[in-house]
């Protein structure tokens, strides 16, 4: 089955082709990396403008760079269900409209979905049960995933996104935006142990997140040497706080691998791309004798091939939308 | 020639089609927040009352605005990719023009009047009948309704929703005339037909909504680089 996926939840246009749900054929990105850097951040009404500008360019050049035309296409899969209004809504008119014309199925999906399919595209031998760590600059959740589309969500953040903290971090910093990245290169050259940053709730019973405490000591930390203009180590401010992120995520994630006694971890989303994490989570499953799956860089942030990966399970199991499909920006995951 | 026309500018979203001079369909759907959800279906049953199918459909006239953002945005890529995969031309029509056409019958110069949804802000501009269509006399104009005053000449007839020209009206008095009517389907599809005829499509990938107004985020970014100069 040839799905067309159609990703637009946040600051990505993009769209791709995917065979059967394994093979990506195309897979367009059109980031806004630009507007972000000017505006320090997504807005959301700027976001918007860009998909309405886009989308129709992303969904030809999937098309065109895959070979096909739109009759090769059996079904449109869109992200619909978590992120923001406007830009989500870009998104579901354009797959609306095309399943209309083409008289072919829809599907919309929820957008933490798409990140759990990024890791099964990239490593088609990852089993289940698993558990996994989808963690970005809009979310953190810990998820126990039993089969194909059964989700039971564990923990989630009470505050920042960890991605967020980074980007927060980096902006204090005076470092350029989007932050992880920054943050992962300049740690490179610190010494993790030259701040003692906490490791908010890494003790807690309970398998949520809270990274804005983190953000704020930090900040704290160095406020004084800010007002005095010293030069900051930083270098080894991004290599602590990194650490320090690090830790609770993979401390948590493992606890909860131990806890439903599975044998496999997954970790996906745009912070599954940081060095450090992917280090510290290979170490410790190596200890636990676990086994841990990332997705391919290229699939690690959001992109519309795990949309269509995602799409095509729903789509198998005869799961279809009408054309009445509405977006629902805040919408849990279905579990 | 059979053509599709849509608008999701306001809170009455229209749906039409005409052939040449005859309108086979002309729908207003009450959508305050749930364009996206209906404007498919509508498109659907708009053809189907017409007794046709979208592969009958010659060209596609897609309302740009201005409007609400949101709304607008739904109906220009609803337009823009509906073109896209039918491989008909597209032709977005400004929706003051649609509204202008609600008083196609006068001969006098004419204000359609938008409200631009906050306070007494309104979107406008002036039209004079040539041919069928409209010529644009000046640019588009974006402010207090009170602003309008000093532009209006002899003969003016504003065209607009019943709210907004009851705020017309407590400005500008009886003694102007004042015509009720939202921008709809049949109108879009028309004036696109005008184009379209001519051969004269837009480019259904760049279509862009008519926002006439930057963003908060750009407006502010604006007035702030404008004191730091």
């Amino acid at each position: 089955m040839l799905v067309l996926g159609i990703e637009t939840s946040c600051d990505e246009t993009s769209a791709a082709l995917v065979a059967d749900g394994e093979e990506i054929l195309s897979n367009i990105i059109a980031t806004q990396l630009d507007l972000l850097r000017k505006y320090g951040g997504v807005v959301p009404e700027v976001a918007a403008r860009r998909h309405a500008e886009l989308i129709g360019y992303v969904i030809k050049e999937a098309l065109d760079s895959a070979g096909r035309n739109l009759a090769d296409v059996e079904a449109v899969a869109v992200t619909a269900r978590q992120g923001l209004a406007g830009c989500l809504l870009i998104g579901v008119a354009a797959a609306k409209s095309l399943s209309y014309c083409r008289h072919i199925p829809l599907v919309g999906l929820h957008h933490i979905e798409g990140h759990i399919f990024a890791n099964r595209l990239s490593n088609p031998r990852m089993s289940l049960p698993h558990v996994c760590l989808t963690v970005s600059g809009g979310h953190t959740m810990l998820l126990y995933v039993s089969d194909a589309g059964r989700y039971e969500l564990l923990g989630t953040t009470l505050d920042d996104a960890a991605g967020e903290a980074f980007d927060k971090i980096a902006k204090f910093l005076g470092l350029d935006f989007p932050g992880g990245p920054v943050i992962d290169r300049l740690a490179v050259g610190g010494n993790s142990r030259a701040f003692k940053f906490p490791r908010p709730m890494i003790k807690a019973a309970s398998y949520d997140f809270s990274f804005s405490g983190l953000k704020t000591a930090v900040i704290n930390s160095l406020k004084d040497r800010v007002a005095k203009r010293e030069k900051l180590p930083l270098p080894d401010i991004a290599a602590s706080f990194q650490e320090a992120v690090v830790d609770v995520l993979v401390t948590k994630t493992l606890r909860a691998a131990g806890e439903k006694g599975v044998k496999t971890v997954s970790v996906t989303g745009g912070v599954s791309a940081n060095s450090r994490l992917r280090a510290a989570f290979q170490d410790a499953c190596k200890k636990k004798g676990l086994e841990v799956f990332f997705p391919k860089l290229s699939l690690c942030t959001d992109n519309a091939a795990m949309i269509a990966a995602a799409g095509c399970a729903r789509l198998r199991r005869g799961e279809r939308d009408g054309l009445d499909l509405n977006v629902l920006p805040n919408a849990p995951l279905e579990v | 020639m059979i053509i599709l026309g849509i608008d999701t500018s306001g809170y009455a979203n229209a749906v039409g089609v005409v052939d040449g001079e005859q309108v086979l369909a002309d729908f207003v759907f009450e959508a305050r927040t749930d364009s996206l959800e209906k404007i498919v279906a509508n498109i659907d049953h708009a053809l189907k009352s017409a007794g046709l199918g979208l592969d009958c459909v010659q060209g596609i006239g897609a309302g740009l605005g201005p409007g609400s953002w949101t709304g607008i945005r739904v109906g220009v890529t609803v337009g823009k990719i509906l073109a896209f995969s039918t491989g008909r031309p597209v032709a977005g029509v400004p929706t003051l023009e649609a509204l202008a056409y609600g008083a196609r019958d006068e001969t006098s110069l004419i204000c359609p009047v938008i409200s631009a949804g906050t306070g007494d802000g309104v979107y406008a501009a002036f039209y004079r009948p040539a041919g069928d269509g409209f010529t644009r006399e000046g640019d588009y104009y974006v402010g207090p309704a009170r602003g309008l005053v000093g532009m209006i000449k002899d003969g003016t007839v504003f065209v607009g929703s019943e709210e907004v020209l009851k705020g017309l009206r407590a400005l500008l008095g009886d003694g102007v005339k004042m015509v009720a009517a939202v921008p709809g389907g049949a109108a879009v599809a028309h004036l696109a037909s005008l184009r379209l005829e001519r051969g004269d499509m837009d480019d259904a990938l760049s279509l862009t909504p008519l926002y006439l107004k930057e963003s908060t985020a750009k407006a502010f970014i604006n007035r702030y680089t404008r004191v730091k100069g």
